[in-house]
């Protein structure tokens, strides 16, 4: 067995000798700056990463917003067109999703998980970067069409033969987030050249094949961070002890590969309908379209709980920080996450109470909606008796968290409303569904989101984020999407329609509307407001101590950044916040013998994974161009199949390589509490 | 299993018996798949056979899963993380399924 | 010094014992157990929605017995499953470190599989002359993707195995992570077996149930 971390424990990785992997290349170790970013397989950069493209993406779907909403503002308006309002909200909901909230929920995890549960990186190193740059490259897929958008309308293309034979000339996606059939599908008689009839340009074909690549990195993470929490926890950290927001990550995880085979399949099939042909929702050739439908949501509702259950993690690690006070009923908390999980696969068709299920599977499928609500309801009342009698400071992050409380369950109630199938029948495709999962989604994935960004930013980046700027920030926020949002509960049930580019005076429609938008704009102030402060602050913000908020969980015993090591010594944990008894209570926190001059093992850095997602790239813009009839673009798309193979390939060739860091004494005095513990254990 | 232990006496017994299982199994395997192709050509009643064809499949995929794949000598939480993919993928599907009725379907415009 | 680093690395502890890339492949297995679920599910909803199987490209409506050959489709499982022992002989000889019988036995896997697929592709042209193609009928579109579906994973596979018979002339392939390596492939193989006697069920068996198939009114070839 080949093993190449032979070396002296260096204090520095620039310490270490050029080292060859086993496929005889230099391994990156010892690189600096942008290459050390490119090939490091380090989950707190990987975090930071995620959590950048996030932030950023969020913004592009922000400005996809507010031109919705600036199109809405007046009746009759012609700010952008009916196929760009399409396309407009389509990419609104998409990015949202799957750029903006999935990725600063997997930042989250990144950074957070491997130092919650006492250990130095998350199972498979390398698997991790393999995530995020196919992230990176569905990002850019989906976000490469607006590019070929922008150069059809300014007649780049017209001069190309290609171009000219296209019967249809979107390049972007615009058919919702859900893409149903048979509008994203085909009809009729495929012809001798496998076109069959189809409604939609390329566009479709680009939200395909980026859903395909996205759904692929999120199942690649998933399968890694259940693997880490289940297996590299400390030594004494039980299950039952690990910090709520690890669980929800554990949740989650296990949500994300069970729903996502559904939408990959779903995909495949649209796919060789599209491209060969094929009837699985045609309806000519006896395809059923609604078995899109049922598909979809078969992924689409646990992905909804994908989207919240880590923001409802990050309320319930904050909330017992700035309450003074352990989380009321952990066990029924952990559970409630679990059952909302379980349940979550169960009520897919509450999507689809318009679409004639029959009698019997509506009342089966509102039943069960229904009863979902109670592990979500069991869950804030936990919180709240958390808070109750408690020491409260209203630190940003807190206020975030409060909102949270109460906007969720605002939303939550019009979820519940929904769940009646008879109201459903009026609310389905109205404003009143846009009004409830944006309160779920903004009232609460976001605002707990945003109080995660302002709780754990101290401990990423040793610096605090203005205070003044954060309250004003999430006064704006707060405000914003209230009016916003809080109108479209009357819009749609006064009967304004979802997914329409315009609506015609005299309806009753036109002052809130306009209040909408207002709001839209004051929400995405506050956003920007917030995220630049944040970026300013990661570079030039003040520095703070490495534990300013009091905080319970072992991330905040260590040095702010975080080294790369993560712990000088490995924990041993005898309790739930372990870190919290240990300032405050008899249970001292103690630490194995490991690391100082011996070292720890470290993973090596990789070019491989960039290597293998640069081959989805080239996959994900290859196929919408065969789609195109661009020539030659197959050999793009057989290219790129290559260059993912030889990535994972070389990946698996060129050994996991590691090696030894020394780290330093710690200064909680390891040394004397491993004595101590040595004679407990 | 280091080399070391590979060595070990009882280790490498344990594979010899584990060895005849893996012959044993294969055997079965063949002749339960032979009855299936033989029983369904036989005449009789349709529940019987589809119960009796649906026992036959389930013994062959978990005799694959617990010898030939081990889960039955590894730890019991690998065996549990299958069970919940299998039995979420079955419920689901069943559900489906149920859902979609011959009655709904107007053959007329695409026969 | 370095064999503590080997301790560190190779055997580092892990909370439940198992080791991270058989975790992993379970997992990976649990998802993919969805993934066909889906396919299947699709293929046996548009059976029960359309009990006469399928029209060919002249209108004639086609018998799925008429259509299956299910001699073949026999011959293909018996060999997936005979693929799917001399898999698990191989893994077998790997944790003893038998290089030589893991080569054979994993060259015996490599060329079942191999025949396995032939087998398939020959089905699929047989299917196709017979007048069944993915264009025409869904239940064309529903057994092609599923079935090819199944075979690219089949193809997956034996490209691996391929890949790790290579490699074990390179002298690397030794010890306990070889045995582990080679194990999560035989998981893996196996898993698409396991597949297959689901897909050889309810998709082949289930059509030749009573005269006229599982589904009911199965019409005869037409003249």
């Amino acid at each position: 067995m080949s093993h190449d971390s032979h070396h002296a424990p260096v204090a520095d990785k620039m310490e270490l000798a050029p080292e060859r992997s086993d496929l005889g290349l230099f391994r990156p170790d010892r690189t600096r700056g942008f290459f050390d970013w490119l090939t490091t397989v380090d989950h707190k950069k990987i975090g930071i990463m995620y959590g950048a493209f996030a932030m950023l993406f969020f913004l592009v779907g922000g400005v996809e917003a507010l031109a919705i909403r600036t199109q809405l503002a007046r009746p009759d308006n012609d700010f952008v067109t009916a196929r760009m309002y399409n396309q407009l909200f389509t990419m609104h909901g998409t990015t949202m999703i799957f750029l903006g909230v999935m990725p600063l929920s997997a930042a989250f995890f990144n950074f957070l998980v491997p130092l919650q549960i006492g250990a130095r990186d998350v199972a498979f190193p390398r698997l991790n970067a393999f995530s995020l740059w196919t992230f990176v490259a569905g990002a850019m897929v989906l976000n490469g069409s607006w590019l070929f958008e922008f150069a059809h309308l300014a007649g780049w293309f017209d001069n190309f033969a290609w171009h000219k034979a296209l019967v249809y000339t979107d390049f972007v996606p615009a058919n919702g987030w859900f893409s149903y059939a048979p509008l994203s599908g085909t009809f009729g008689q495929a012809n001798a050249a496998l076109q069959a009839p189809r409604f939609t340009g390329v566009g479709t074909d680009f939200w395909i094949i980026g859903i395909q690549i996205l759904g692929i990195a999120s199942l690649a993470a998933s399968f890694n961070f259940i693997c880490t929490i289940v297996n590299m926890r400390a030594k004494g950290m039980t299950m039952m002890r690990l910090p709520v927001f690890t669980w929800m990550a554990l949740v989650t995880s296990i949500l994300i590969i069970l729903a996502f085979p559904a939408i990959t399949v779903a995909l495949i099939e649209l796919m060789f309908d599209r491209q060969f042909g094929a009837n699985f929702f045609n309806p000519s050739a006896g395809g059923q379209p609604v078995l899109w439908q049922h598909l979809f949501w078969i992924f689409g509702h646990p992905e909804v709980y994908i989207l919240v259950l880590p923001a409802m993690g990050i309320v319930s690690e904050i909330l017992p920080t700035f309450s003074g006070k352990a989380l009321f009923g952990y066990p029924i908390v952990v559970f409630s996450g679990a059952v909302i999980g379980f349940l979550g696969f169960a009520v897919w068709s509450h999507h689809m109470f318009t679409t004639g299920l029959g009698p019997i599977p509506t009342a089966a499928f509102a039943l069960l909606t229904m009863a979902i609500a109670v592990p979500t309801g069991v869950k804030i009342f936990n919180w709240l008796g958390t808070i109750w009698g408690g020491r409260i400071r209203f630190t940003p992050p807190m206020v975030l968290a409060l909102g949270f409380i109460w906007m969720f369950m605002c939303g939550g109630f019009s979820g519940v409303m929904h769940s009646a199938a008879p109201a459903d029948a009026q609310q389905q495709d109205s404003y009143f569904v846009i009004a409830h999962f944006h309160y779920v989604l903004l009232g609460g994935v976001l605002l707990g989101l945003m109080g995660g960004l302002y709780f754990w930013f101290p401990k990423i980046f040793g610096r605090m984020p203005n205070a003044g700027i954060a309250y004003l920030a999430t006064g704006m926020v707060i405000l914003g999407f209230n009016l916003a949002f809080g109108p479209m509960h009357y819009l749609g049930l006064a009967g304004q329609p979802r997914r329409t580019h315009t609506y015609h005076a005299g309806n009753g429609w036109e002052t809130w509307n306009y209040v909408a938008t207002i709001g839209a704009f004051i929400l995405g102030l506050g956003v920007f407001l917030a995220f630049v402060n944040l970026v300013y602050t990661a570079f030039k913000g003040v520095k703070c101590a490495s534990d300013p908020w009091n905080g319970r969980t072992l991330e905040w015993s260590l040095p702010s950044p975080v080294p790369e090591y993560n712990f000088a010594r490995s924990p041993i944990i005898a309790t739930r916040d372990a870190f919290f008894e240990h300032k405050h209570g008899v249970q001292k926190l103690a630490y194995e013998n490991d690391g100082g001059e011996a070292g720890v093992h470290m993973p090596s850095q990789s070019w491989f994974p960039l290597l293998a997602g640069t081959g989805f790239l080239i996959i994900g813009f290859g196929m919408p161009m065969m789609a195109m009839g661009v020539p030659h673009a197959g050999w793009m798309v057989v290219s790129g199949l290559g260059v993912l193979f030889f990535g994972i390939w070389l990946w698996a060739l060129e050994g996991p390589g590691g090696y030894m860091l020394k780290t330093p004494d710690d200064p909680h005095g390891a040394a004397a509490q491993a004595k101590a513990a040595a004679s407990a254990y | 299993m280091s080399d070391a232990v590979a060595h070990d006496p009882d280790f490498l017994t344990e594979e010899v018996r584990r060895y005849h299982h893996f012959i044993t199994l294969a055997l079965w395997l063949a002749a339960i798949t032979g009855a299936e192709i033989v029983l369904i050509f036989l005449p009789v009643p349709m529940p019987i056979v589809l119960t009796v064809l649906s026992l036959m499949s389930a013994i062959k995929f978990f005799a694959v899963i617990l010898w030939f794949m081990h889960l039955i000598y590894d730890h019991k939480l690998l065996f549990w993380i299958f069970m919940c993919g299998l039995v979420l993928a079955f419920a689901t599907y069943a559900a489906l399924l149920s859902l979609f009725s011959v009655q709904d379907i107007d053959t007329k415009w695409f026969s | 010094m370095s064999q503590a680093a080997d301790a560190t690395h190779a055997h580092a502890p892990t909370s439940t014992g198992i080791e991270h890339k058989k975790l992993i492949m379970w997992l990976f297995l649990a998802s993919d157990c969805m993934f066909f679920g889906t396919l299947i599910s699709t293929h046996l909803l548009y059976r029960k929605l359309y009990p006469t199987g399928f029209t060919d490209a002249e209108g004639h409506q086609q018998f799925i017995q008429k259509l299956f050959n299910i001699e073949l489709t026999s011959f293909s499982t018996f060999i997936l499953l005979m693929s799917s022992f001399l898999m698990a002989l191989a893994v077998s000889a790997m944790h003893k470190g038998q290089l030589k019988s893991f080569r054979r036995n994993v060259l015996g896997v490599i060329f079942f599989g191999l025949i396995f697929l032939g087998c398939q592709v020959y089905e699929f042209t047989h299917f196709y002359h017979l007048g069944l193609t993915i264009q025409n009928s869904v239940f064309g579109s529903t057994l092609y993707v599923l079935t090819g579906t199944h075979g690219t994973h089949v193809a997956i596979g034996v490209l691996w195995l391929i890949l790790l018979y290579f490699y074990s002339f390179t002298g690397k392939l030794t010890g306990h992570m070889a045995g582990l390596d080679v194990e999560v492939a035989g998981l893996y193989w196996h898993f698409v077996d396991i597949v297959w006697i689901i897909i050889f069920t309810v998709v082949y068996l289930i059509e030749y149930l009573g005269p006229s198939g599982f589904w009911g009114t199965g019409l005869p070839l037409a003249q």
